[in-house]
Formats: structure tokens, sequence, C-alpha cells
């Protein structure tokens, strides 16, 4: 019985990828590329959604996984390698592991049975639907003087801009890094004296 | 024109998930939800500058370079958060924000 719902799960899911590249593909007549896009814009959008509404929250931070891997599709669609590399590494590898542990050290065994939403969830989905329509209302009607395709950067065009022009803002990240980890390492520490 | 070839696609998603993750941060009563939240929030304006990148020539390159920066200080941000976090959890016994009253009793 069990076998069949995950069965219909993974049907459903597969259904969800797919339908916007066949749709794209045959009734917009877009290329492959559109497809593509499509299929990851949906994936991301619906496991984007998946995160702030399931109840079990460690589903919710599988599902986050899956965002960041849909992500660092489009980022490959828009030429930049390097930074789909970086977030696969960065996002998937370290900080989705961080927030599964985190999870895995905080909850209650009751946790997952309790209310979801604070009492001000219905405003708050109203506030963010009106951020998204003001974003798009502002995206459509903006000349942003971009040209008609997307143009990668080259990885050794991005390291000689990064120890480059950008090298004060690295060296000041690779320091923030360092006194963020001894301030994490700090405020975790169990206090002896405290227990 | 293809949808792939535009910049308004990109910006209008990157829109719609940012609009995601406020919903989760000011919805969710978990303090590991909320922080989740606050890296899609990331996520989405790192989508809006790679795009950016990509297609304004003006910005070839600095795109990306931003992008991998937004990405360390998301790290960092994850890092102090989920440590406040957990040491706040080893006091009150919940991860649930609302029951973190000492302060307004």
């Amino acid at each position: 019985m069990r076998a069949w719902i995950y069965l219909l799960a993974a049907a459903v899911a597969g259904g969800i990828v797919t339908t916007p590249a066949i749709f794209v593909l045959i009734l917009l007549g877009g290329s492959f590329n559109d497809a593509l896009v499509a299929s990851l814009a949906t994936l991301m959008l619906a496991s984007g959604l998946a995160v702030v509404t399931m109840r079990d929250i460690i589903r919710c931070g599988l599902a986050m996984i899956v965002c960041f891997c849909a992500l660092a599709g489009l980022y490959v669609t828009l030429g930049a390698a390097m930074v789909a590399a970086a977030q696969v590494i960065v996002y998937i590898g370290a900080i989705s592991v961080l927030i599964l542990f985190a999870i895995m050290l905080t909850q209650d065994k009751v946790g997952s049975n309790r209310l979801v939403f604070q009492t001000q969830a219905a405003p708050a989905a109203i506030a963010a639907i009106v951020v998204a329509v003001l974003v798009a209302v502002a995206v459509a009607g903006t000349n942003w003087g971009a040209v008609a395709a997307a143009v990668g950067t080259a990885t050794r065009d991005l390291a000689t801009l990064l120890f480059g022009s950008y090298v004060l803002a690295f060296e000041a990240v690779s320091v923030l890094l360092l006194a963020a980890v001894v301030g994490g390492v700090f405020l975790a520490k169990r206090e002896k004296d405290v227990g | 024109m293809g949808i792939a070839e535009q910049l308004n696609t990109y910006l209008t998603l990157s829109g719609m998930l940012f609009a995601i993750g406020t919903f989760g941060f000011l919805a969710r009563r978990n303090a590991i939800s909320m922080l989740m939240s606050i890296e899609l929030m990331l996520n989405a304006v790192n989508l809006a500058i790679v795009a950016f990148g990509a297609f304004v020539p003006n910005l070839q390159g600095d795109g990306a370079v931003i992008a991998l920066l937004v990405m360390a200080v998301a790290a960092a941000e994850a890092t102090v958060g989920l440590a406040i976090v957990i040491a706040i959890f080893r006091n009150r016994k919940t991860p649930l924000v609302d029951e973190y009253d000492a302060m307004r009793r």
C-alpha cells in the first residue's frame, strides 16, 4: 500500500517537471533551451513552496536541496558555470547539511504535530503576493538595456576579476567567514559552569 | 524570442522565489524554517544578480563575482544563525519562535 503512495508521489513529481517542458516545446514552439528553463523554473518554485508549507521540517530541508539544485541548473543555462558549481558545493554541500544537522539537534518529539504557521499567516501570504506582483510590474515596466541572449563568463575572466578589482571584497569576505566560524563555535559551545 | 533568452523571465522568477521566502519568514513558527526562508530569499537575489551579469553588457563578469561573494556571506549568516538557534534551544527547549517571550513578560 505504501509503495503505491510513493509511486504516485514520484509520478506527480515527474509530471510537475515534464509538463511545462512539453507545454513550451509543443504548444509555444520554443527551443529545447526554453523547455529546460521552464522545467527548472517550475521545479524551483514548486520545491520552494514545499519548503515554506510542508509540515515535517526534515522534508522542508530536503525540498530546499531540490530548490538549490534547480537554481544551479538555471545558473548553467545563464552561462555562469562557476557560480553553478559554487552553488552545488556551498549551498547543497555545506549550508543544507548544516541546516539538516541543526534540525536534528533542535526538534522535540511532538514538534511536528503542532501548528506550523503563526497566526499572521494570511497577512503574510497577502504581503508575499504583493511583493511578487510589485516585482513583476517593475520588471515588465523597466528597460534594463539587456542584450538578446545570455552571455556566459569564462572562468579565467572571473578569476581575473575576483583577484583583480574585487580583491578587497574577497579578502573582507574571507575575514568575515573566519569571524563567523569562530563566533559560531563560541555560541554553540556548551558552557561548563552553566551546564 | 524564447523565454530562455529574456532577462525578464529570470527577474520574474527571482521575484517569485523572493516572495515565497518572504511568506515563509513571516508565517513559519519554527526558527530553522525561518532561516531556510532567508536562504531562499538570498538565492532569489543571487539569481537576479547572475541574470543581470549575463544579459547586461556593462555588468559582464561582475554579476558572477558578486554572486560568489553573496554565497560566502550567506554561508557566514547560516553559521551564526544556526549557532544562535541551537544556543537558544539549549536554554528554552523549543524551536518555536513564539515561545521565545522572556523579554516581554
